[in-house]
């Protein structure tokens, strides 16, 4: 059985994790250069290709007009919602785009599920270069305070990415588990969670019973659209200002300067994380160069009504827990915002309670979607998770008030019937409008769906149509009808207000054949290739410098021999095979590589292989 | 329904291995997980009579329990059937353990499953010896709309409608005793399993109460709302 990976879809970075069998540990896994965390940045190329990752966060500035960043602000989300981020980001919108929004990445147009899609297929990459074989099952986090929209836009993204979407996990859910897991802890815990993009509280409680330990969400709450993002913002506002005060110069024309500004801002507050002060000098496009020394304490104060946002949240949480904030036992800070000394001190004088943070907080929300992943490959075994809708599901009734019928922080899955009739003689629709929120006007919640339930002619109040609106444990609405009359069950195609349907992903799958990457063993094979000529080249290399010379004939017997069967192997398509001789050839050119090293040097590159040297 | 201690369904066949079984959550043949039959309700899910004062300690414990064995989580690698079974029957366990914790709630429903409450047809009409008092609110309440749109001073009328919610946030208590009183009477009722007639009044009490109470408590939440 293929292995199931954990994959946190972050706002600006992402990672995907598995549990070692051996060890029964999560562990993040590592890119090609060497690093777990992919930044969350697309890049179209010239030539039509995808670049995903550090490479495409470099042409940020080069190409800030074929790349996107952030693009989780976007999913699930309309036109309409998303005016005030553009304002923010350098996101262009196709003004063609209807209900679903289409950005342009030079001359083509992506929907944002498509564009984490090339996210996670380069971390579907990571995983099988890492395992050696195909990897296409996955849970994937999502913010728990994520709509309806927003999770089924991610589904659709990890289908897109050929992948097959297990559950997804709500990421401070994630990040207990990882911390549970790893502290043994037990009692009620507050976890609270910043990230790039999106904010979330959620309160749990920890049950050890004798099957085994349950996680079971009391609350949460939240903002999607409040996070590290929010403060960057603000330090670039803050620094356009200054910069139109005191040169006259606008910086909103200079598109790639303005990245190039936010890059150096960012480092500016991640800087003032550790130290007191920081000084930026910044050249202008006249000539002029910008100085200004950054203080933790004016930082503070320019980012105060963003922490203080994320407080409103996590008293709503605790009043529907209805626990005191000192009745919480544990509190665990998750996402790379929470490193801020302000939101630590800030949740700690809230709580009363000094928070953990001893797991990367940039990890720790992968960890625990591969501790999930594990969970479901094997079937609840010592561990279950209860997690809860963020948000009331509701109808639209008479007058355009909404009918509640599923609270917030129901467990899920969760489910409700209604029942409907006509209201006139022969009226064969009835008119259904699901939306989410708390709020108790319909034009004030969230539209999930619209939808005519069909009925026979009848008189009016004769049909009797039950409805059951069903969450499911992706937090994921699901509709049924059925007819009481003959007993006749239905399902519903329900067509979301702001997503994607079964037609448009269909159409995607179809064109992200254009993209898709090669079979995976043909990579392999290509990669290994790749591999195998540089050490050949660089071993006959090697054997022609007449510092070897003094090579034993019995090792030059034995290297020749090492050559001559690496480039057999490379003839064939047995990948295996080819990287079995590369190390074979790497173990016999030890002492050649010694040889070639100055002694001087000798120490510091031991263990090194010749490609290397 | 006839006898009112109804604690294991009526006899089914099962879906996986069609034997008639006797459980009430798995199959007493094959043990597969069953479907609830059309007539269960969530005190017969909970295996626990149609009492109305519950053991939140065994209720939450055996949600637990169940939650367990039927958490879509364990059905991963399992049928399409199964996994189909697996979100309904947790979604039902859900939904029961998410009424019968709200002591409000499971009157409700207690009401709607014996056919004395019907959906959609809860009266909104003030109780008679609350018109004086409702009425006097809704005259504070238009004088402090119209006080705020003419900019006056609200600073008496405001000092009156807390006064008035205090009043109604009492009255809700009271209802809330009543109601518990009510509902000790239902449970000895059930005990010393009283004829239909009893029951009925019983149950017509609850309802009243019930009326009573979501009537004040809209009330409170409409001043609460203007106050703030």
């Amino acid at each position: 059985m293929a292995r199931i990976v954990g994959i946190d879809l972050g706002t600006t970075n992402s990672l995907v994790a598995y549990v070692d069998p051996q060890t029964g540990e999560p562990k993040c896994i590592r890119g090609p250069s060497g690093i777990t965390l992919c930044p969350s940045v697309v890049s179209l190329d010239l030539d039509g290709s995808i670049i995903v990752g550090a490479p495409a966060q470099r042409r940020l500035l080069t190409q800030p007009e074929r790349t996107i960043y952030s693009v989780k602000r976007l999913m699930g989300r309309g036109p309409a919602d998303v005016q005030s981020e553009l304002k923010l980001f350098p996101f262009r919108i196709d003004p063609a785009s209807k209900n679903v929004i289409r950005v342009q990445l030079g001359d083509k147009v992506f929907t944002p599920p498509e564009i984490s899609s090339f996210i996670l297929r380069e971390l579907k990459n990571w995983a099988e270069a890492y395992f050696g074989e195909t990897v296409d099952r996955a849970v994937i986090t999502v913010p728990a305070y994520f709509n309806d929209a927003q999770r089924q836009a991610t589904k659709d993204a990890g289908k897109l990415a050929g992948l097959e979407v297990l559950r997804l996990v709500n990421e401070p859910t994630a990040a207990a588990l990882a911390y549970g897991l790893h502290e043994k802890r037990r009692g009620k815990v507050a976890v609270y969670d910043l990230g790039g993009g999106t904010f979330d509280i959620s309160v749990l409680k920890l049950i050890s019973t004798d099957e085994g330990d349950i996680y079971q969400v009391l609350s949460t709450n939240g903002d999607t659209h409040l996070g590290g993002d929010d403060i960057d913002n603000l330090l670039q506002a803050f620094v356009h200002e200054q910069i139109l005060q005191e040169d006259r110069l606008d910086f909103s024309p200079h598109g790639e300067l303005a990245q190039e500004l936010r890059k150096e801002l960012i480092v500016v507050k991640h800087k003032l994380s550790e130290t007191e002060a920081v000084k930026l000098r910044f050249p202008l496009p006249n000539g002029k160069v910008y100085e200004h020394e950054f203080t933790r304490g004016a930082l503070e104060a320019l980012i105060r009504p963003v922490v203080d946002r994320t407080m409103v949240p996590v008293r709503k949480a605790l009043a529907d827990a209805q626990l005191k904030p000192k009745e919480i036992e544990e509190v665990v800070l998750v996402g790379g915002t929470t490193r801020t000394p302000l939101i630590r001190r800030t949740v700690q004088v809230h709580f009363d309670r000094k928070p953990h943070t001893e797991l990367n907080p940039d990890e720790v929300v992968a960890l625990g979607a591969a501790v999930q992943a594990n969970i479901l490959d094997r079937g609840v075994k010592d561990t279950l998770l209860l997690d809860v809708t963020p948000l009331s599901l509701g109808i639209e009734t008479y007058g355009g008030a909404v009918a509640k019928i599923i609270p917030r922080n129901s467990t899920i899955p969760a489910s409700a019937q209604e029942l409907y009739t006509t209201g006139v003689d022969n009226q064969t629709g009835i008119d259904i409008h699901v939306l989410q929120g708390e709020r108790e006007l319909a034009k004030d919640c969230r539209s999930l769906a619209r939808f005519t339930l069909r009925v026979p002619p009848a008189s009016a109040g004769l049909p009797r149509v039950e409805v059951k609106f069903l969450i499911d444990a992706n937090g994921i609405l699901q509709v049924a009808a059925k007819d009481l009359r003959n007993g006749e069950e239905h399902t519903i195609e329900v067509q979301p207000s702001y997503g994607l349907n079964d037609a448009d992903i269909e159409h995607m799958l179809e064109e992200s054949i254009e993209y898709a990457e090669q079979d995976f063993a043909e990579r392999q094979v290509i990669e290994a290739r790749t591999e195998a000529e540089s050490i050949l080249t660089a071993t006959t290399k090697a054997l022609n410098n007449p510092q070897t010379a003094g090579l034993a004939g019995s090792e030059r017997a034995k290297i020749d021999a090492s050559i001559a069967a690496l480039k057999e192997a490379v003839q064939g398509t047995d990948y295996k095979k080819i990287r079995q001789q590369i190390d074979d050839l790497n173990h016999a050119t030890e002492h050649l590589a010694e040889l070639l090293m100055n002694s001087a040097v000798q120490s510091a590159l031991a263990g090194k292989n010749l490609a290397e040297v | 329904m006839s006898s009112p201690f109804p604690t294991t369904n009526a006899p089914l066949v099962c879906w996986s291995c069609h034997e008639r079984t006797i459980g009430t959550h798995f199959c007493s043949s094959c043990g597969k997980m069953l479907q609830l039959p059309q007539q269960s309700d969530y005190f017969a899910m909970f295996e626990i009579p149609r009492k109305l004062k519950l053991e939140m300690g065994t209720l939450e414990q055996k949600f637990l329990q169940l939650s367990w064995k039927l958490h879509p989580d364990n059905f991963v690698n399992a049928t399409a059937e199964e996994r189909e079974i697996s979100l309904k029957r947790s979604s039902e366990l859900n939904d029961a353990y998410r009424t019968l914790r709200d002591p409000v709630a499971r009157v409700e429903y207690l009401l709607s499953i014996e056919g004395m409450r019907k959906e959609g047809t809860t009266k909104q009409q003030a109780p008679a010896n609350l018109l004086e008092e409702v009425f006097e609110l809704n005259e504070s309440l238009d004088e402090l709309r119209e006080a705020r749109e003419s900019g006056g001073d609200t600073g008496v009328l405001k000092l009156r409608l807390e006064a008035a919610e205090k009043n109604f946030q009492e009255k809700l208590t009271e209802v809330d005793e009543q109601l518990r009183a009510s509902a000790r009477e239902w449970d000895k009722n059930l005990e010393a399993k009283g004829d239909d007639a009893s029951r009925q009044k019983v149950m017509a009490q609850l309802n009243e109460l019930l009326n009573r109470r979501s009537y004040i408590r809209n009330l409170v939440v409409n001043v609460q709302k203007e106050l703030l």
